[in-house]
């Protein structure tokens, strides 16, 4: 590692890096996508509460699932800015607040008894909602958010996934690669162009390949080994790319700094 | 991951009923829904190298083979996107005696392996599941399979890659290093047993007393005993297929450390011991009083003993698999070695992932402290996942001389990587108290999806 580090500080000098200020700046071209995704979130999440209110199952469901769509794209950015409200919002297995927690019941029991759960993730995500509108952006966490969920993209699925009850978990991996593809055009696409043009098409491709990958009928029909390849490809040249943009080599698990 | 599958099959056998299959879709996965693959077992066979043993050192190609028998890429399509490897059956070459996949299986530890879910080709309409062989001692076992129509290892492992589970030729290096791994697994030393197979000094009369009656001449066939077909001095085989009764015509198999391979007979009807000499007794006219047969269950216990036959997993069983795996690398790196390259990344990687979950993530509410400790095991394992896939990058690319390089940086990340996963320990699934936590959260699931009873 040591000496990637190394060349990574002899391209810097050679090529000069991008400036990892005018990142952070750039990371503010990704807060309206986020605010949309959350939005969609917490609508769906008021849905839900609604149809839950009045005993509709299908209709549940389907507030749920357009509830999840919304927070998967958004997992670039919750992963790392707002670990708490994440880890209440996602939790899993015997959850008792969020997504997981209503999906088993939902989907698995066929049961609309989840009044309080609902109530408790539109709590935590009408916080979201407002805590979007000021968090502090900056280009070094959505890095590492994108890194984190193209490594989380390549783990192995053959047990059903995430959301295996609602059956929505390949949903929820192209809704991550979206997300991923989302973040990196608008914040580091263009930075990564013009300080290596040839990183910049091999992560430009990679996305692409992880998109691919997941355009199958259904989870079954994943090619893992292919998965995980385009996975931790694409995370290798964004290691790559950290010195190129001026910025730390992305980090794959929050720690507390 | 298929790990949690397992663990989540087993804990849905565990509910009352009705238990709730897993997925409620039963469409997201490879596998039936149901399926115990038993890989969430505290404890694992020991399984111990007869280069190891004899003082040297395993060669390239028992640990290319190790390697390999760890490979689910080396199976067909659907083994690989199940995670299935041939040591998911034969957990370190021995066998698996809770695996359970329904429509292939009639009970736990047995397996048909001749239908259509891994290869439709190879389906031949019946469920006749086989009980899932240990490789102990294989190289003085053929032939091979339960009705031993292979007197070739090698040609018995191609059949089962290719044709039962519908994989790609595998190559010739590949099954020159399954076959000599095979070959170098030894059995179990048994302090019970003395040269030749006799019984060692110390054993109970009632352990005699059945070694006396396993050569005793049958009343209506004198010419036959138990040890005519499992012959003490020849590891208890006799290398021969016999019809007992059982449905067909069977290979002698070896009882040497079988305690540990129940379900007896060729597809497990038996659960112990006691069954199966009734069972002789009856087919045979052997006229055994009852106490014949429980000096015949001694002795039977005796011979299929073994010196710590199951060992615990720990941090440290799981590196030390991981350190011999790599070592194919040092010699298939400067060999150019692409497709021993390929196998490896791809096979260690996963092991990599797999052990990553031991350290369960932030968000697992079943865990609860070492949130610090955990994560840095698991950004270390992490790490150690993306230098594997520089090496395969920088070889594919037909760099070799840096992927030589970040071969070595791998290594010493994963020495780093060492203490960090020791540290978080406590916090881990390889702490008995979390993974019970652990997988008592995962039954609340399933309870909480369970459908109402009518």
């Amino acid at each position: 590692m040591t000496r990637y580090l190394a060349f990574a500080a002899l391209a810097m000098v050679v090529a000069g890096p991008a400036n990892a200020d005018t990142l952070d700046v750039a990371a503010e071209k990704y807060r309206p996508s986020m605010v949309e995704y959350i939005d969609h979130a917490f609508d769906g999440a008021k849905i839900l509460r609604e149809r839950v209110a009045a005993h509709d199952l299908a209709g549940a469901k389907q507030a749920w699932i357009a509830a999840r769509t919304g927070w998967e794209s958004a997992e670039v950015f919750t992963s790392g800015f707002v670990p708490d409200l994440d880890s209440k919002i996602d939790a899993w297995p015997n959850a008792q607040t969020g997504f997981h927690a209503i999906e088993a019941k939902l989907f698995g029991a066929g049961s609309t008894d989840v009044g309080d759960e609902t109530d408790l993730l539109v709590y935590y995500l009408a916080d979201l909602d407002i805590k979007i509108h000021d968090v502090r952006l900056n280009a070094q966490g959505l890095f590492n958010g994108v890194a984190r969920l193209a490594y989380e993209i390549g783990s192995n699925k053959a047990d059903g996934g995430e959301s295996r009850y609602s059956g929505t978990s390949l949903a929820d991996m192209r809704n991550n690669a979206a997300g991923i593809e989302t973040a990196y055009r608008l914040i580091f696409a263009d930075a990564l162009v013009a300080a290596d043009p040839a990183l910049a098409r091999a992560a430009q491709e990679q996305i692409v390949t992880l998109r691919t990958q997941l355009d199958v009928p259904d989870l079954t029909k994943i090619d893992p080994t292919k998965l995980r390849a385009a996975s931790e490809g694409l995370v290798v040249t964004l290691q790559n790319a950290a010195p190129k943009l001026g910025l730390r080599a992305p980090t794959l698990e929050d720690l507390v700094e | 991951m298929i790990r949690q599958v397992a663990a989540l099959a087993m804990v849905a056998c565990l509910l009352a009923a009705p238990a709730v299959a897993f997925p409620v879709s039963g469409d997201q996965t490879a596998l039936p829904p149901g399926t115990d693959l038993a890989e969430e077992a505290p404890d694992q066979p020991r399984e111990l190298f007869h280069s190891d043993a004899i003082g040297g050192h395993r060669s390239y190609l028992v640990e290319l083979g190790d390697m390999a028998f760890s490979a689910p890429s080396l199976l067909g399509e659907v083994a690989r996107r199940a995670g299935i490897s041939c040591d998911t059956c034969h957990v370190n070459g021995a066998n698996n005696a809770q695996l359970f996949v329904p429509r292939l299986s009639t009970r736990p530890g047995n397996f048909d392996v001749t239908n259509g879910l891994f290869n439709p080709k190879a389906d031949n309409g019946i469920l006749d599941p086989f009980t899932i062989p240990s490789l102990r001692g294989a190289r003085d076992l053929a032939p091979y399979g339960h009705e031993g129509r292979q007197a070739s290892l090698r040609d018995f492992v191609r059949n089962v890659i290719v044709n039962e589970f519908g994989g790609r030729e595998p190559s010739p290096a590949i099954l020159d290093g399954l076959v000599t791994y095979m070959l170098d697994i030894d059995f179990i030393p048994n302090p019970h047993l003395g040269p030749g197979g006799t019984l060692a000094p110390g054993a109970t009369d009632s352990e005699k007393r059945g070694e006396a009656l396993f050569s005793k001449p049958f009343p209506r066939d004198p010419s036959l005993n138990c040890a005519s077909c499992h012959r003490p001095s020849a590891a208890f085989v006799d290398h021969t297929q016999h019809d007992v009764g059982s449905g067909g015509v069977f290979k002698t198999p070896t009882l040497m450390n079988a305690d540990s391979n129940a379900p007896y007979f060729h597809d497990g009807r038996y659960d112990n011991y006691a069954q199966v000499v009734s069972y002789f007794d009856s087919f045979y006219a052997l006229d055994l009083s009852t106490q014949d047969q429980r000096d015949l269950v001694a002795y039977l216990d005796a011979v299929g003993d073994g010196d710590h036959v199951d060992e615990p997993i720990t941090i440290a069983t799981r590196l030390a698999e991981l350190t011999h795996f790599a070592t194919v690398l040092d010699t298939a790196l400067p060999a150019h070695d692409l497709e021993v390259i390929v196998l490896a990344v791809d096979t260690i990687g996963g092991e990599l992932r797999d052990l990553t979950e031991s350290f369960p993530e932030r968000k697992d509410t079943s865990i609860a402290g070492g949130r610090e400790e955990r994560g840095k095991a698991r950004l270390a394992l992490k790490e150690a996942v993306l230098l594997l896939r520089r090496i395969e990058l920088s070889a594919s690319a037909g760099i070799f001389d840096a992927a030589i390089g970040e071969l070595a940086d791998y290594r010493k990340a994963m020495a780093a990587a060492e203490p960090l996963l020791h540290a978080a320990e406590p916090w881990s699934l390889f702490n008995p108290t979390n993974r019970v936590a652990h997988y008592a959260a995962l039954r609340d699931v399933l309870q909480a999806a369970e459908k109402p009873s009518r």
